[in-house]
C-alpha cells in the first residue's frame, strides 16, 4: 500500500472535509469578521462600516458583562458539582461484582434528555403549588420564588446540566477506576497505607487521566449553555444566568442586530479560546506537579 | 471476614439502587404527571388518579385555534434527525479512512485541522451560518437543518482513531485480491467497526434530536418545526397546560430511551474502546 501513489484517493475521500470546512468553517469564519465591523440588522439591504464601535459597544455593555462573570460562576458551581457527583457514581458503581453495566447503562439515561425537557420537568417540580414548595412554606415558612433570584437560578440550571452529564462522566470514571491494578492496592494495604492515604497516594494519581478528561469536558460544557437558560430564565433575572449564547442569540435573533451580535460572539470566541487554554495549562502543570502524568 | 465483605456488599448494592432511583427520578416525575389527572398534575410527588387526558389533549391539537401538529413534528425531527446522523456517519467513515488508512500528501496538515476546529469555539460561526443558508434559499427546510450538521469532527475522530488499530495487512490483502477502497471500506473496516459505529449513531443522534437552537432559528413555518422546538415554543415562557407538557415531553424522549436500550449492550461494548 506504501507503494501505490495514493494521492488522488486521499484527496478524494476527504473532500467532504474540504467541502465542509470550506462551506461551513471558513466562509462563515471571515463573514462573522465582515459582520463584526458593520451595524447590519440582518434584513435591511443597506448598512454601513462603524470600524470598532460594536466592540467598544460590546465592552462596555452589561449583557457582556454578565455573559463573562456568569460563564465563570457556572463553571465553579457546575464543575465540583459534577465532579463530585460522577465520582460518587463511579465509586459506587465500579466494584459490583454483578449488574455494573446495568447500573452504568441506567446512570447514563439522563444523559438522553432534551434540555427543554428537563427544563420543564424542573420547572413543574418547583412551581408554585409543587409538593416541593407547598412543604417549604407549610413546614419551613419558606417561600422560595427558584427562578427568580440570580444565586437559586444558576443553581438551577447547574443542576440540570450537572444531572444530564452525571452518567457519562461516571462511564469514564469508572474506566478510569478499572484501569488500576488491584495489586498496588494490595501491596499498599501490607505497607500499611490507609484510607486517606490510600486515595490522595494511590487513587488520585492513577485516576488523573480520566479525572483529567472529565474536567476538560465539563468546562467546555459552561462555555456553550444555551436551551436550559433559554428555556427557564431568558438569561435573567437580572442578567444572572446570561450565558455567551444567550447573549448571542438575543442580539441576532431578537434585536436583529446581526453585526453588534457577530462582534460579541467574536469576543466569545476569545475569551472562551483563552480560558480553556490557561485551565488546561493549570491542570496539566498540576499533574505535573505532583508527578501523577 | 467472609460474612462482614457480603454485608459491605449488600449495602454498596443498596447505595448504588437508591442512587439510580434519584437519577431516574426526573423521568418518573415526568412519566407519572403526564398521566395524572389534571388537578393533581405537580401538587403531588407521586398522583393517585390517572387519565389519558393530556395525551388526548395533545393529539386533537389542544385548546388553540389552529391545531398544533404534534404528528408532523415528531416526522420533521425523525426526518432531519436521521438525514443528519446518516450523512455525519456517512462522510465520518470515509474522511476517517482516507486520515487513516490512505497515505497521501497533506495528510498530517488535515488531522491537524481537524483537531484545531474541534476546539474552535463555534459559537463565532452561528450567524454566517444562518446567513449562507438563507443565501443558498435553504431557510426554513429540511435541509437548512440538515446540511449544516452533515458533518461531524467528533464522528471523524473516532472513526480515525478506530481505523488505526486495524492492522493494514488486512487491507493490503484486499487490495492484492484486487478490492478497491469502497470495497475495503465495507467489506472489511465496517464490519470490524460494529461497536464503535453504535456508540457514533447514538451520541449523533441524540445530539441531533434534542438540538434547540439551530432548528429553531432556521425554521418559520408550523409545520416544519421539530418536536424538541415544538414543544419549547408551545409550553415555554407562559406556561400552562402542565399535563400536556409532561405528556409532549414523553412523545419526545421515549423514542430515544428506546433507541438506546435497544442498542445498550453494543454500547457498552462499544464505550470500552473509545474511553481507553
Amino acid at each position: 500500500m506504501r507503494t501505490k501513489n495514493n494521492n488522488g484517493m486521499g484527496w478524494l475521500f476527504a473532500s467532504p472535509y474540504l467541502l465542509y470546512g470550506l462551506i461551513f468553517f471558513l466562509i462563515p469564519l471571515g463573514w462573522s469578521f465582515y459582520l463584526s465591523i458593520t451595524d447590519w440588522n440582518l434584513i435591511a439591504p443597506v448598512f454601513h462600516h462603524v470600524g470598532l464601535d460594536n466592540f467598544i459597544k460590546a465592552l462596555k455593555s452589561p449583557g457582556v458583562h454578565a455573559a463573562f462573570f456568569v460563564t465563570f460562576k457556572f463553571m465553579i458551581v457546575f464543575v465540583p458539582m459534577v465532579i463530585a457527583s460522577s465520582l460518587i457514581v463511579a465509586l459506587v458503581v465500579h466494584g459490583l461484582p454483578r449488574f455494573k453495566g446495568l447500573f452504568l447503562i441506567g446512570f447514563f439515561l439522563p444523559y438522553l434528555a432534551s434540555g427543554v425537557v428537563s427544563s420543564f420537568i424542573v420547572k413543574g417540580f418547583l412551581s408554585y403549588n409543587s409538593p416541593v414548595n407547598t412543604f417549604l412554606r407549610g413546614q419551613l415558612g419558606l417561600d422560595i420564588n427558584w427562578l427568580g433570584t440570580p444565586l437559586s437560578a444558576l443553581l438551577l440550571v447547574a443542576v440540570i446540566i450537572a444531572w444530564k452529564f452525571t452518567g457519562y462522566y461516571a462511564l469514564i470514571l469508572t474506566s478510569g477506576f478499572e484501569s488500576i491494578n488491584q495489586e498496588i492496592y494490595e501491596a499498599a494495604a501490607i505497607d500499611g497505607v490507609n484510607g486517606w492515604q490510600r486515595f490522595w497516594r494511590i487513587t488520585l494519581p492513577l485516576l488523573y487521566p480520566a479525572l483529567f478528561t472529565t474536567l476538560i469536558l465539563s468546562i467546555g460544557v459552561t462555555f456553550g449553555i444555551f436551551t436550559e437558560v433559554y428555556q427557564l430564565t431568558g438569561g435573567g433575572p437580572n442578567f444572572g444566568t446570561n450565558t455567551w449564547q444567550m447573549e448571542i442569540y438575543k442580539q441576532a435573533f431578537q434585536n436583529l442586530s446581526a453585526g453588534y451580535a457577530s462582534a460579541v460572539a467574536l469576543i466569545a470566541s476569545v475569551v472562551t479560546f483563552i480560558s480553556i487554554f490557561i485551565i488546561r495549562k493549570f491542570l496539566e502543570m498540576w499533574g505535573k506537579r505532583n508527578g501523577w502524568t | 471476614m467472609v460474612g462482614h465483605k457480603k454485608k459491605s456488599l449488600t449495602i454498596r448494592y443498596i447505595i448504588a439502587f437508591l442512587l439510580l432511583l434519584l437519577m431516574i427520578f426526573p423521568y418518573l416525575y415526568m412519566v407519572l404527571n403526564s398521566f395524572a389527572d389534571w388537578s393533581q398534575v405537580d401538587r403531588k410527588l407521586i398522583p393517585t388518579s390517572f387519565t389519558l387526558h393530556s395525551y388526548e389533549w395533545l393529539l386533537s391539537g389542544g385548546q388553540s385555534a389552529e391545531p398544533r401538529p404534534w404528528i408532523r413534528a415528531f416526522f420533521n425531527s425523525l426526518i432531519v434527525s436521521s438525514g443528519s446522523t446518516i450523512l455525519m456517519m456517512i462522510t465520518g467513515v470515509v474522511v476517517a479512512y482516507a486520515l487513516a488508512k490512505l497515505q497521501f500528501r497533506g495528510r498530517n496538515f488535515l488531522n491537524n485541522a481537524i483537531l484545531f476546529q474541534m476546539f474552535f469555539p463555534a459559537i463565532i460561526l452561528l450567524v454566517p451560518t444562518f446567513l449562507i443558508i438563507q443565501r443558498l434559499g435553504m431557510y426554513d427546510s429540511y435541509l437548512g437543518m440538515i446540511l449544516p450538521k452533515a458533518l461531524s469532527l467528533w464522528a471523524i475522530f473516532m472513526y480515525t482513531n478506530f481505523f488505526r488499530a486495524i492492522p493494514d495487512t488486512f487491507i493490503e490483502a484486499a487490495k492484492l485480491d484486487g478490492a478497491s477502497d469502497w470495497q475495503i471500506i465495507f467489506r472489511i473496516i465496517l464490519p470490524m467497526s460494529k461497536s464503535i459505529t453504535i456508540v457514533v449513531f447514538l451520541f449523533l443522534f441524540m445530539e441531533r434530536w434534542t438540538e434547540l437552537l439551530w432548528d429553531m432559528i432556521v425554521v418559520k413555518s408550523d409545520n416544519m418545526l421539530t418536536l424538541n422546538v415544538l414543544l419549547s415554543q408551545m409550553f415555554g415562557p407562559y406556561g400552562g397546560y402542565p399535563g400536556p407538557m409532561y405528556a409532549a415531553s414523553v412523545i419526545l424522549t421515549v423514542p430515544i430511551i428506546i433507541l438506546f436500550l435497544f442498542f445498550a449492550k453494543q454500547f457498552k461494548e462499544g464505550m470500552q474502546f473509545t474511553l481507553k
